[in-house]
C-alpha cells in the first residue's frame, strides 16, 4: 500500500457507500485505511490514515466529541462513520479544530470496498467498469443519447461525446468547458485533468462518417487509477458508440429522403389539394392550415445538403414557432407555421431569427438564404415556398445584403428581372434587339420608353422631349426592324423584358 | 472545637453552599430570608469531636422541586411534625442535628434548628445530589436509619427499610403526593455513626468558600479559582443546549471557548461533567461550578441558556466519596445512567 487515497477520488467513486463530507477540506490525501466496528478497536498508530467505523456512534454530543478526539489522538486524519450527519455544530467545530476530516457514510463496508479498489485492486476496479459497460450494451438503446444514458447510469460517471468544438451529446452530468479544453484529441487514449478538479478519460471514436470525435467518461476529482480504469471502459464502449452513430446517421438520411420526397410532391402539386400528399404531410407533423413563412437556403457553391439540414434543424429549434425543414434539391427548404396570424412585429422577429440562423450557418457553409412572404393555407404554403426559392436565387448574387433576401423587400419587377437575368435570356434579348443598336441607339431608348408608358405616344414624347411625330415614326421603324407586332400581349411582354435586361 | 456563626456570616455561608451545589441543590435565597428570624443567633456550630458519640442525631432537608419551594413558601418550623414522629418512633429525644445535603439550600437547613438542638458540622453528601439513596449513611448501609417525610395536608410518613432505594422511591412518591416539595428527616443514627459515615466540616468549608468568593468576586478568573482552591475549566459562550434522547433531564450544553475550544457541560439536576475538545476534564463527584462570566452569579443548571457567557470552575470533590469504589459508584455520572463520563475525578 504505497499509493495514497484521495478524498476526491472516493467522492467520485460511484459505489462509495453514500460518502459525504461533513467537516473538512475539499480534498485530502491519506496513506492508509483502517476499518473497524468501533473506535476502541482502531490501531493506536493511525499514521495519517482514514478510519472507517461500521457501528454508528452513540447519540450524545459528548460521546461524539470523544470519538472525534480519540480518533485524532490515534493519529488518524479522517473519520468516516454512519450517522456523522447527525453530529452537532460543536462536534463539527471540534473536528475542524483538530484537523480531522469528518465523513458521513451510509454503508461503511461499501466504502471500505471502494478504498480497497483504489488502493490495492485496480484491476478489479477496471474489471468492474468493463462489466458495467457490457451490461449497458446488453439493453437495446433507442438512439445515441439513449445509449450514452445507459452507459452513464451503469458505470456511474458522466459520459460525453465530444469534438474539438465542444460537447455533442452528454449524459449523467455536464462536461466542464475547462476539462474539454485540456483534452488532447490526437492520441488514442487521453487522461485529462483540469485546474479546479475536473477530470476526464477519453478515447478516439473511429467512425467512418464523422472525424475527430472522442468518447469521454468524466467526473470531478477522479484519481489516476480511476481515470485509467475509465479509459479502458471507454475503449470497450467506443465500438458500440461508433456503431450507434452510423445507425443513427443511416436512419436520419433515410428519414430526410422521405421528408424531402413529401415536400417535392407537395410543391409539384402547385397548391392543388391532394388527399394522399396531405396525409403524408400530416404524418410528419406538417400542417398546411394556418399561416406559413417559408425560407430556403441554398449553396453558393457545392455543399452537402444533409449536413446543412442537420445544422438548420438544430438552429430552427430555437425559434419560438412550429418549424419544419428538409432537404430539397441542392439546399434546404423550411417554414414556420402559425395557428393564429402573427402580428407584423412577430413576423419581423422571426425573420430576424432566420437571419441569425443564416449568419450562423455561413460560418460553416457558403450559402444564400431567401425568405418568402407570410401566406395562409395549403396554397399559401406553396406560394411562400416558391417565393423563398425565388428570393434565394436572387440572394446568391446579393453580397450587399449578406446573401440574405426576403421577398417582402423586393419590387415585383426585381423578381421578374431575377427570373430573366439568367444566362440564356440575356443573349437572346440582346440578339432580339440587335437591329435597334444601329446609330446612337435612339430607337431602343424610344421603344423602351414607349413600352414603359403603356404605348402612349404623347406620354413618350413628353418623357423624351421629342415631337409626337418623331416618336411614332421611330416606333414604326423599330417594329419594322424587329418584325414583331407590338399589339400582341405575349410579344409585347417579351420585348419589354428584353429592353429592361439590355438597358439595366 | 465548636465555633460560632454570626448572622453577618450568613450571606457568605449561603454563597459557599451555592458553590457546593454544583449547579443544583436549589437557591439559598429563601433560607437566607427565613434564618434571621427562625434561628437564634449567634449559632454554635459543633464539630463531631465536641459531642458524645452516643448522642442520637437527626438530619433534615427539603426534598422535591426546589423551584416549587420558592413559589409555595415554607411554613414556620417546617420539620416539627417530622421530628416529633421520628422521636416518637425511636422513643427518645434527638438533641443533635446535622445536614443531609451539604450543597445548595439544604446546607443551611440545619440552622433552622439552632436554639432548640445542637447543630453539628457534618452532612451526608458534601455536595448537592438528586437522590436520597445517595446519602452517605445509606451508601455505607448503616443499620437502623429511618426517615420521616411530609405527605401533604399535615400528614407524616415514616419509612424503615434495609433497602436504600426504597427510601428514595417511597419518599419521592410521598413528596409528589405532598405537592411536589416537602421536608424529610433522617434519624436513628448517632454522632458516632457520623464520624465514619459522613462528610465532615462542610459548613466551615462553605463559609470559607463563600468568604473567598465574596472577596475575589471581581478578581480575574484564575485568581478567583485559586482562592476557592479549585481551577478554571473554561470560559465561553453557550451555543447549544441539547437534551438527551433517553433522559430528558440530561442536557449537553455546548460552549464555544474564548480560545476556540469546544467545551461541553453535561448536566442533570446538577452539573455532572465537563469536557474540552472531546476530553473529559472533570466529572462528579467533583464540584463543577458555572458562573455568569459577566456578573459572577453562581448559576444553577436551569440558568444555562443559549448565548450566555459562562465561566466554569472545578472544586475538589469531598474525599469521603473516593475512599472506596463502592462509594464512588453511587455518585459518578453512570449512577444516573449517563455513559462514558466517569473517571475524571
Amino acid at each position: 500500500m504505497n499509493e495514497s487515497l484521495r478524498l476526491s477520488a472516493l467522492l467520485a467513486h460511484p459505489a462509495n457507500g453514500g460518502l459525504r463530507v461533513i467537516v473538512g477540506p475539499d480534498d485530502a490525501e491519506w496513506t492508509d485505511v483502517s476499518i473497524e466496528s468501533t473506535e476502541s478497536e482502531l490501531p493506536a498508530d493511525g499514521a495519517g490514515g482514514l478510519a472507517i467505523l461500521t457501528v454508528p456512534t452513540p447519540g450524545t454530543p459528548w460521546q461524539q466529541d470523544a470519538l472525534v478526539r480519540r480518533t485524532r489522538d490515534r493519529g488518524f486524519l479522517a473519520l468516516a462513520v454512519p450517522q456523522a450527519d447527525r453530529f452537532g455544530s460543536g462536534t463539527r467545530t471540534l473536528a475542524a479544530r483538530l484537523g480531522l476530516t469528518l465523513l458521513h457514510v451510509e454503508r461503511p463496508m461499501v466504502l471500505a470496498k471502494a478504498c480497497w479498489h483504489l488502493l490495492e485492486a485496480r484491476d478489479a476496479l477496471t474489471l468492474g467498469y468493463v462489466r458495467k459497460v457490457a451490461q449497458s450494451i446488453e439493453y437495446p438503446a433507442e438512439s445515441l443519447p439513449d445509449l450514452l444514458r445507459h452507459l452513464s447510469a451503469s458505470v456511474g460517471h458522466g459520459i460525453a461525446l465530444i469534438d474539438s468544438e465542444g460537447v455533442l451529446f452528454e449524459a449523467g452530468g455536464s462536461l466542464d468547458r475547462a476539462v474539454h479544453a485540456v483534452v488532447d484529441f490526437a492520441p488514442w487514449v487521453d487522461l485529462a485533468r483540469a485546474e479546479g478538479g475536473g477530470t476526464a478519460a477519453s478515447v478516439r471514436v473511429d467512425s467512418p462518417s464523422r472525424e475527430g470525435l472522442r468518447l469521454a467518461f468524466f467526473g470531478d476529482g477522479l484519481s489516476d487509477p480511476q481515470l485509467s480504469a475509465l479509459a479502458v471502459a471507454a475503449e470497450v464502449a467506443m465500438p458500440a458508440v461508433a456503431a450507434r452513430i452510423l445507425i443513427d446517421e443511416v436512419a436520419a438520411v433515410n428519414e430526410t429522403s422521405v421528408s424531402s420526397g413529401v415536400l417535392r410532391d407537395f410543391v409539384d402539386l402547385r397548391g392543388t389539394p391532394d388527399a394522399d400528399v396531405e396525409r403524408r404531410m400530416l404524418e410528419r407533423g406538417w400542417r398546411t392550415t394556418g399561416y406559413h413563412l417559408a425560407f430556403r437556403i441554398i449553396g453558393r457553391t457545392r455543399l452537402d445538403a444533409f449536413q446543412l439540414l442537420r445544422f438548420v434543424t438544430g438552429g430552427i429549434g430555437e425559434i419560438a414557432a412550429d418549424s419544419h425543414a428538409t432537404t430539397s434539391g441542392r439546399g434546404v427548404s423550411g417554414w414556420l407555421t402559425f395557428v393564429e396570424p402573427p402580428t407584423p412585429t412577430q413576423v419581423e422577429t422571426h425573420i430576424l431569427a432566420l437571419r441569425g440562423l443564416h449568419v450562423a450557418a455561413r460560418r460553416a457553409f457558403n450559402i444564400a438564404t431567401g425568405v418568402g412572404s407570410l401566406e395562409s393555407g395549403s396554397t399559401g404554403l406553396y406560394t411562400s415556398l416558391s417565393e423563398a426559392t425565388d428570393a434565394a436565387r436572387i440572394a446568391v448574387n446579393r453580397s450587399t445584403t449578406g446573401w440574405f433576401v426576403r421577398v417582402d423587400g423586393l419590387g415585383l419587377e426585381q423578381l421578374l428581372l431575377a427570373w430573366t437575368g439568367n444566362d440564356t435570356f440575356v443573349p437572346a434579348a440582346q440578339s432580339l434587339l440587335a437591329p435597334l443598336q444601329e446609330g446612337s441607339g435612339e430607337l431602343l431608348t424610344t421603344l423602351s420608353s414607349y413600352l414603359d408608358h403603356e404605348s402612349g405616344i404623347a406620354a413618350t414624347a413628353a418623357a423624351l422631349g421629342l415631337h409626337r411625330n418623331t416618336v411614332s415614326s421611330r416606333i414604326q421603324r423599330a417594329q419594322e426592324l424587329l418584325g414583331v407586332d407590338i399589339t400582341d400581349p405575349e410579344a409585347r411582354l417579351a420585348l419589354h423584358l428584353a429592353c429592361r435586361v439590355t438597358q439595366s | 472545637m465548636a465555633r460560632t456563626l454570626e448572622l453577618a456570616q450568613l450571606p457568605a455561608l449561603a454563597r459557599g453552599f451555592s458553590l457546593l451545589g454544583s449547579g443544583g441543590g436549589g437557591t439559598t435565597i429563601m433560607l437566607e430570608l427565613m434564618l434571621p428570624d427562625a434561628a437564634t443567633w449567634p449559632i454554635t456550630l459543633y464539630e463531631l469531636d465536641d459531642l458524645d458519640p452516643s448522642m442520637p442525631c437527626l438530619g433534615a432537608a427539603f426534598v422535591g422541586s426546589t423551584m416549587l419551594l420558592g413559589e409555595r413558601l415554607v411554613a414556620e418550623a417546617p420539620f416539627a411534625r417530622l421530628v416529633a414522629a421520628a422521636e416518637r418512633w425511636l422513643g427518645e429525644p434527638v438533641p443533635v442535628v446535622c445536614s443531609l445535603e451539604g450543597g445548595g439550600l439544604n446546607g443551611l437547613t440545619p440552622l433552622t434548628f439552632a436554639g432548640e438542638r445542637m447543630v453539628v458540622d457534618a452532612d451526608l453528601t458534601g455536595r448537592a445530589v438528586p437522590s436520597l439513596d445517595q446519602m452517605s449513611l445509606l451508601v455505607d448501609r448503616v443499620p437502623g436509619v429511618i426517615a420521616t417525610c411530609d405527605t401533604g395536608a399535615g400528614g407524616v410518613m415514616l419509612v424503615q427499610t434495609d433497602r436504600p432505594i426504597d427510601m428514595e422511591r417511597v419518599i419521592r412518591s410521598a413528596t409528589v403526593q405532598a405537592g411536589g416539595a416537602g421536608g424529610t428527616v433522617f434519624a436513628g443514627f448517632t454522632v458516632g455513626d457520623l464520624v465514619e459515615h459522613s462528610i465532615h466540616g462542610s459548613t466551615v468549608r462553605a463559609l470559607e468558600l463563600g468568604e473567598a468568593f465574596t472577596a475575589t468576586a471581581s478578581a480575574p478568573l484564575p485568581e478567583l479559582a485559586a482562592a476557592l482552591g479549585g481551577r478554571v475549566l473554561g470560559l465561553g459562550r453557550i451555543t447549544s443546549v441539547v437534551p438527551d434522547a433517553r433522559d430528558p433531564h440530561v442536557h449537553a450544553i455546548g460552549v464555544d471557548g474564548v480560545g476556540g475550544e469546544v467545551h461541553r457541560i453535561i448536566t442533570r439536576s446538577e452539573t455532572l461533567a465537563f469536557m474540552t475538545d472531546g476530553r473529559l476534564e472533570a466529572s462528579a463527584p467533583s464540584i463543577i461550578v458555572v458562573l455568569d462570566a459577566v456578573t459572577r452569579d453562581i448559576l444553577e443548571v436551569t440558568d444555562l441558556v443559549l448565548a450566555r457567557t459562562v465561566a466554569v470552575l472545578e472544586l475538589p470533590a469531598p474525599q469521603w466519596w473516593s475512599r472506596s469504589p463502592e462509594r464512588m459508584r453511587h455518585v459518578v455520572p453512570s449512577a444516573y445512567g449517563i455513559p462514558d463520563l466517569d473517571g475524571a475525578a
